[in-house]
């Protein structure tokens, strides 16, 4: 199977941000200009997450998202406060192609998962998880961009999730993200191993080599970037020479 | 003045945002169909497919686009794109057993194999007997976002392997063509799709 290498944009409207350890917010362009760069460098896919949208309980906004779909002709993935069917109706409507859920589920409305798959099938319904290790060694479910505990865990959710009809899982780590220390590999490994839908890892990547490592575990989906496209040190092209150079299909 | 592409509404994800854009990209001109009178004016018709098979049939049906289009898709060049063409089938297995259009004697069953399903990114074709709107992109790859298949014998385009399970990425009946894949998030390979079906 053929890896996807995904751009991640992580969206405080209207600019790209970046997000240190999920605090501290960095600038780094208009999503529309960093979608259609990373589109242009090869990228398999654009996610877009509006990262405070569901923190200050407002409706994602409509416009930078129509534009972004405007500037590429890969897949987009949206994400950020989507608390029902209409609220997936008018991302499909503004360009979208999956759309990500975290919160409603998590918080309040776990259904929504069935509904969604339901109406828009299950290969457009991405569970967005946020995890975080815990002393004891398992994971717990964040919300709110690695803010908000839930007192799920990580690998029972997944399975519940792919049960209910979700499609994708697209596995953030609260302690990777923004550090580009590398991957969480043994939560991604445990998780692509659990469930039978394509799973996509986000946070960490700090280096080729981080890359390489995480793209090194079997049947894994896809990897997310951000930091590592945003600060210009690798293009999609850069990383996507370097695993076939070591031996992964890209 | 160019051929008029009717994009039909169908599936209530509608998803016509991005073929919009790609016809436009190819050289084409489009508009939205949501009724049979505007079906009647087109001289093409596309079927874009993002949503569940019950879900599709029964949006064509409270448009009254059901016996419209079975009668229309035999007239005019049609494009089914995913869901698209898996309705063109003569029955979908999605949540429950769906009549389709019946224009391909076709069934669209779960993908079943040994890897990850929903099939999801970019994959080779394999274009079995005639080209037809496949010309010019035998190498590329295009992209795949589904966890049912059409199971067709006769009306083959091309294959593809999904983690060693083969299955139809496209058929095609005089001008009537259906895609698995998504020409509109393929990248320049799918613009030349658009062009091979504008230029059909």
């Amino acid at each position: 199977m053929t890896l996807r290498i995904i751009a991640k944009l992580d969206v405080k409207p209207p600019y790209v941000v970046k997000p240190v350890h999920f605090e501290g917010l960095r600038k780094v362009g208009k999503p529309a200009d960093l979608a259609r760069k990373y589109f242009e460098q090869g990228a398999d896919e654009i996610i877009y997450i509006d990262i405070v949208s569901s923190l200050y309980q407002r409706e994602i906004l409509i416009p930078h998202i129509e534009e972004t779909a405007g500037k590429i002709l890969v897949p987009l993935g949206v994400g950020g406060g989507v608390k029902s069917l209409a609220d997936f109706s008018n991302l499909f409507h503004s360009g979208a192609d999956k759309v990500l859920i975290n919160t409603e589920v998590v918080q309040n409305n776990p259904q929504l998962i069935d509904e969604a798959s339901h109406t828009f099938g299950a290969q457009s319904v991405v569970l967005s998880v946020e995890a975080k290790k815990l002393p004891t060694g398992t994971w717990e479910c964040y919300t709110d961009c690695g803010r908000i505990r839930s007192n799920k865990n990580v690998l029972d959710w997944v399975v519940e999730a792919q049960e209910r009809g979700a499609g994708e899982i697209v596995l953030q780590s609260v302690d990777c993200d923004g550090r580009r220390r590398g991957f969480d590999l043994e939560l991604i490994e445990k998780v692509v191993n659990l469930v039978e839908i394509p799973v996509i890892a986000a946070s960490g990547a700090g280096s080729l080599e981080d890359i390489l490592r995480v793209a090194s575990i079997p049947n894994l989906g896809g990897v997310a970037i951000a930091s590592l496209l945003h600060y210009d040190e690798y293009s999609v092209e850069d990383i996507k020479t370097f695993l076939r150079e070591n031996g992964i299909e890209v | 003045m160019s051929e008029l592409i009717g994009i039909v509404s169908s599936g209530k994800a509608g998803n016509t945002f991005s073929i919009k854009q790609c016809i436009k990209y190819a050289g084409g001109e489009c508009i939205d169909v949501t009724d049979a009178k505007t079906l009647d004016s087109v001289d093409k018709i596309v079927l874009p497919g993002v949503g569940a098979f019950h879900d599709a049939m029964e949006q064509l049906e409270s448009l009254g686009l059901v016996a419209p289009l079975q009668q229309q898709i035999k007239q005019k060049p049609t494009l089914g794109i995913c869901l698209g063409m898996q309705i063109m089938a003569r029955v979908g297995f999605e949540h429950g057993k769906t009549a389709g259009l019946g224009i391909f004697d076709a069934e669209v069953k779960p993908m079943i194999c040994e890897g990850k399903v929903p099939h999801m990114g970019f994959n080779k074709l394999k274009i079995v007997g005639d080209q037809k709107i496949l010309k010019g992109v035998e190498n590329e790859t295009f992209y795949f976002m589904h966890s049912f298949e059409l199971v067709n014998y006769t009306d083959i385009m091309s294959l593809s392997i999904h983690q060693e399970h083969q299955f139809v990425s496209s058929i095609a009946q005089n001008d009537v063509f259906g895609v698995q894949f998504h020409p509109e998030k393929s990248r320049d390979a799918g613009v030349q799709v658009f062009k091979n079906f504008i230029n059909y």
